[in-house]
């Protein structure tokens, strides 16, 4: 199990940084920097394991079923990644304690802890699946910790999403072809399986899958322009991941999956020639930069390119070569980024032109730039040398005519020469050529920042005459990448005279040539750039999308009716009839179970045949409406004469709950439906009945004809036994398929939460129009009052001495329900009821309430209803999670008994379903009913001059209602729409002269004094 | 069987409505076929057993096959759900009955 304790430390510590962070602010770092360095102390003896040729592996079951395993085995490659994620990381945490602002940082630690978890998990993994969703952590990280630093990341940070999350989904079809083509998830055994040898074009397909994920992942050219993008993160974020870590993610799976597919030509060609191309473009494309991180960005990309490009060769050497290369890039360019923070903390500014001389004033910065530099351009005796001439002598062994090798060796030479010139003006632009400015108007060069970012730079100076040691870490990575093996790459400063050799004379030799000419040479490159960049290009892509999308959408927009409930109505029909006709055709229909009709059904038929006819033509909308609720309760009465009793009781609340949230919506919507053309309501109820005839004769061809299946008698038989409930429905709905209702519940309150989440986004005069922008005016009404004063004029247009009685009535029947929703909640393991029916119960409380006000108002506390619904689901979540642990299986219940009576979870599941059916009544009681019914001459509208207006001055709306769901009591409506948080002006805006109303309803429990205004 | 003319009715009708632009209508007509489709899923238990499941109470020669029951109730509270976020879409603006997609105040892309 050795270096399970590293990933058990990195786990523990994703948990704990919460708390960390609460307790020491942006100091965090030195603790959680402290657990990497111990992290990589317990790696030490796997890493001795690996180095004495061993792979030390371990695995637990996770899905059997699949033979998916959390499974990890150490071997060179995840021992050489798992050092760098955790030294660097330290390094940059350590570095982070001085570069944040103070604070808790909590999304900037935890984010970061949590990314090296899952590369950590990624690199040593040996299951196919742990490795994607790995993967995809490491995306996703990625992805916040661009998108935290605030609007100026929005952009960048999708766009890197839309690039990696392409990757993600590539690799994810490589890995499902891997497994389905080997049968296996183990990696080792499924890399070198013999069906790769076997069959090229499989292999040649897969292999392009993987090199293009991780060609995203490692911002090879044409994916590399999120890498430059992703500057918009913070300093450290960009040292660890964008130097070291994520980008390295690509690098890693390209070794990983090397055993399969090195030979293979398609893999050769494609990383060789994306990875030359990428490495010349990211230095030219460097060189263009007037932002010093940006330019650090595109040196990445450039850098990265060499390590593929020598990846893509798939020799010994050449692997050898590219892990080599992986080890000086991270050590160099994470202190090279870190060093852009120093630089910025002083000149406080990072575009080239404007920092200004700083030699002078931070002679050690100045110093280990030029270290990190010199590494980065290949400049002997120093490490970055040594790599660079081992990727060159690689880059000779290209696969192919020798001519080739030589082709990749100058292309990677020319393009060396690029990178020793953006290293010259990384140092001269930063150090030498700026502006002098006077000392006191510059910050001061941070001790801390500037060692932790000196360290990688300056441990990369005694490594460079260590090599031999180092070769003892980069064989085993080698050889893992090629099994079978045994590479000896001797890595030496000194290779004796040769071509490489000659190269790197060639590449300093121009690069002085270019620093003595220098001024001249930025203005060239600066001038030599693309009129756009890969944002740009991703832009487009998108607007273009976007417009053909926009073009879909027309094709069943809602201009036109509804042509597109009529295609897939048609369609269904098409199928129905025809299936029908087919099987009436072919086959005899087993006989029809004796006794399928009762009396009660003909009788039901006629009455449901009659409302269905009102309902389809009357225009009225409230006839329309009571013919609905007809049927429901027609409905209702056909369900019990099946013999569903909870199904009946559910259905009548649930009717009862449909027809008052339909009139609140009435009120606000004009009287009549509209007239259509007859043409046109002829071919739509041609086609109604065809869909009708189809579903109908569906029903009669394939129910009926069989016994009670097997499940149906388990159920009967079984269920009562294991539950202990004699409800079979019941038991069913909260024990035997617990999970289905769970994910009913989770409906429910969405239901609720969407109606909220969309409203938020609607402004208030849009979903409230004055009157009269609504298509019928307010109406004269019917009966002319006496005139305003007069008790007749009270009596009708006054609402609140018309809810006295109904206020003295909720005090008793509030109380009767409530004890009559328990009760139904309790039995409802045995006999009809449980947790939906005793919920609606308890929301005609709700409704009683909302209805004996004289003036709307929100029935409960602003935020009850939101609450309500996220407890309820809570509630379920934890009550499945308890099984999960004490019973073994999600949502199981555990069963026991309390003073005598029996009592199971499945009670406590049930109060989450409570919970969360009230939620969503509350919404839709509270922002339907909101009482700007804009013409119906009812409620608070005042009749003046003969006409109706409305008198909705002091009155919460909609648009308020639904912001106070999520923020709590506010002055007035939001005018916002993408939910940005209320400003302090939202909650206290200047009070028109009305006297507000006490909004809450809780006068009505306690009998207080209504504080309303009369007359 | 009767219940598959009802089921049948209840299609026609609902269809109807749904083909309608006014959004209440289409409303109405989801919960028509919402009743069409619990009718249906309450026939496939074979109607010729109709006794409660209720273990105590119905011999179970006779009881119904519970789990279309629960299945429908699971339906039922799903449908009350949709019904009442389309209801709340359906009264932005006061008017549900037109041509063009209701006004939100956001410009959008066309």
């Amino acid at each position: 199990m050795t270096g399970l304790v590293t990933l058990a430390l990195l786990a523990g510590l994703v948990a704990l940084t919460p708390v960390v962070t609460a307790l020491a602010g942006r100091a965090s770092g030195w603790l959680i920097g402290a657990v990497y360095v111990a992290a990589a102390i317990a790696f030490i003896p796997a890493t001795q394991a690996v180095l004495a040729g061993d792979t030390p592996e371990w695995a637990l079951p996770w899905m059997p079923a699949l033979n998916v395993e959390l499974a990890f085995r150490i071997d060179g490659i995840g021992v050489v990644f798992t050092h760098i994620a955790l030294l660097i990381g330290a390094a940059v945490l350590f570095y982070s304690t001085h570069y944040l602002d103070k604070g808790r940082n909590l999304s900037f630690y935890w984010l970061m802890v949590a990314f090296t978890f899952s590369m950590v998990a990624l690199v040593l993994t040996n299951d196919l699946v742990v490795l994607f969703i790995a993967w995809e952590l490491t995306s996703l990280a990625s992805f916040m910790l661009i998108a935290r630093s605030g609007s100026s990341g929005e952009a960048p940070s999708f766009r890197t999403l839309l690039i990696t999350f392409i990757g993600g989904v590539l690799l994810l079809v490589a890995v499902g072809f891997i497994i389905a083509f080997t049968g296996t998830t183990n990696i080792v055994a499924a890399l070198t399986d013999p069906f790769w040898a076997a069959n090229p074009a499989a292999t040649t397909a897969v292999a392009l899958l993987v090199a293009i994920a991780a060609m995203t992942k490692s911002a090879q050219f044409p994916f590399h322009t999120w890498l430059p993008d992703a500057m918009a993160a913070a300093t450290p974020v960009s040292a660890y991941l964008h130097a070291a870590a994520v980008v390295k993610a690509g690098i890693f799976l390209l070794i990983r999956f090397s055993p399969a597919f090195h030979t293979t030509p398609a893999w050769n060609g494609l990383l060789i020639t994306a990875g030359l191309i990428t490495t010349a473009l990211g230095g030219w494309f460097a060189l263009n930069q007037a932002d010093l991180k940006k330019l650090m960005a595109y040196s990445t990309v450039s850098q990265l390119g060499l390590i593929v490009a020598a990846i893509g060769v798939g020799s010994e050497l050449a692997l050898a070569a590219a892990v080599f290369h992986v080890i000086a890039h991270a050590l160099f360019k994470s202190g090279l980024f870190m060093m852009v923070g120093v630089v910025d903390h002083i000149g406080h500014t990072r575009m080239f032109g404007r920092i200004p001389q700083l030699f002078r004033v931070a002679p050690i910065s100045f110093a280990v730039t030029i270290i990190g530099t010199a590494s980065m351009a290949g400049i002997p005796p120093l490490l970055g040398f040594a790599s660079k001439e081992t990727v060159f002598m690689a880059l000779r062994e290209t696969p192919g005519a020798a001519a080739l090798g030589w082709l990749a060796l100058i292309a990677g030479a020319a393009a060396s020469v690029l990178t020793f010139a953006y290293c010259a003006k990384i140092v001269f632009g930063s150090f030498v050529d700026g502006p002098e400015v006077p000392a006191e108007k510059l910050g001061h060069e941070d001790r801390v920042m500037l060692t932790f970012a000196a360290l990688p730079i300056l441990a990369s100076v005694p490594l460079a005459f260590m090599l031999p040691t180092l070769e003892k870490l980069v064989v085993p990575a080698a050889a893992a990448a090629l099994p079978g093996t045994d590479p000896h790459p001797h890595l030496a400063l000194w290779h004796g005279i040769s071509p490489e050799l000659i190269a790197s004379a060639l590449i300093i030799a121009a690069g002085i040539v270019i620093i003595l000419i220098r001024q001249r040479a930025w203005e060239f490159f600066t001038a030599a750039t693309l009129p756009f960049n890969g944002a740009d290009v991703i832009d487009v892509i998108t607007r273009l999308l976007s417009r053909l999308g926009a073009r879909a959408t027309r094709l069943i927009g809602d201009e036109r009716g509804a042509p597109h409930a009529a295609a897939i109505v048609g369609l269904m029909t098409v199928v129905s009839i025809g299936g029908l006709a087919t099987v009436l055709a072919d086959h005899e229909l087993p006989a029809a179970q004796a006794n399928l009709s009762r009396p009660i059904d003909f009788v039901l038929l006629g009455l449901i045949g009659f409302s269905v006819i009102a309902v389809c033509f009357s225009r009225s909308r409230m006839t329309a409406t009571v013919a609905l609720s007809a049927i429901g309760i027609l409905a209702t009465i056909q369900i019990m004469a099946i013999g569903a009793p909870d199904v009946t009781l559910t259905q009548l609340l649930v009717e009862a709950m449909t027809i008052i949230v339909i009139m609140l919506v009435l009120q606000k919507l004009p009287r009549t439906f509209w007239k259509y053309p007859k043409r046109m309501q002829i071919r739509r109820g041609v086609l109604a009945i065809l869909a009708g005839i189809g579903v109908g004769g569906m029903t009669w061809a394939m129910a009926g004809r069989r016994e009670r299946s097997d499940i149906a008698m388990w159920y009967l038989n079984e269920a009562p036994e294991i539950s202990g409930g004699n409800n079979i429905v019941n038991v069913i709905l909260v024990e035997f398929r617990a999970l289905d209702t769970f994910g009913e519940l989770t409906v429910l309150g969405m239901a609720g939460i969407a109606i909220v989440a969309v409203m938020s986004t609607v402004r208030d005069k849009y979903i409230d129009p004055p009157a009269s922008e609504v298509p019928e005016m307010p109406r004269r009404p019917w009966i002319v009052l006496r005139p305003r004063g007069s008790m007749a004029h009270r009596a009708v247009s006054l609402a609140w001495p018309n809810v006295v009685a109904m206020q003295l009535m909720v005090r008793i029947v509030g109380p009767i329900l409530a004890i009559t929703s328990a009760l139904i909640f309790w039995r409802g393991h045995n006999e009809p009821g449980g947790g939906f029916i005793a919920a609606l119960v308890g929301s005609a409380i709700v409704g009683l309430l909302y209805m004996s006000t004289s003036k709307d108002r929100a029935i409960g506390p602003p935020r009850a209803p939101l609450f309500l619904i996220g407890g309820g689901v809570l509630v379920a979540l934890l009550t499945g999670i308890v099984g999960l642990i004490f019973a073994g299986s999600f949502l199981e219940p555990i069963h026991g008994y309390i003073l005598g009576e029996h009592f199971s979870t499945s009670l406590i599941f049930d109060v989450g379903v409570y919970m969360a059916v009230v939620g969503l009544i509350l919404v839709s009681f509270n922002l339907l009913g909101t009482s700007d019914s804009a013409f119906t001459p009812a409620g608070d509208d005042v009749l003046y001059l003969g006409e109706m207006h409305r008198d909705v001055v002091d009155h919460e709306r909609t648009r308020e209602r639904t912001d106070e769901m999520v923020h709590g009591e506010l002055a007035g409506p939001m005018e916002n729409m993408r939910g940005e948080p209320p400003t302090a002006e939202d909650y206290f805006r200047e009070e028109s002269d009305h006297t507000r109303l006490s909004r809450s309803s809780r006068h009505i429990g306690s009998g207080t004094q209504m504080k309303e205004r009369g007359e | 069987m009767i219940l598959a003319v009802t089921v049948g009715v209840l299609t026609a009708g609902g269809v109807y409505l749904l083909l309608q632009r006014s959004m209440v209508r289409a409303v109405f007509g989801l919960t028509l076929i919402s009743h069409a489709a619990n009718f249906a899923l309450l026939a496939s238990g074979v109607p010729a057993w109709r006794g409660e499941p209720l273990a105590d109470r119905t011999d179970i020669a006779v009881a119904a096959d519970p789990l279309p029951q629960a299945f429908v109730l699971t339906a039922i509270v799903i449908t009350l759900a949709v019904t009442i976020f389309m209801l709340a879409m359906a009264v932005l603006g006061h008017d549900d009955d037109q041509y063009r997609t209701p006004e939100t105040g956001e410009a959008h892309q066309q």
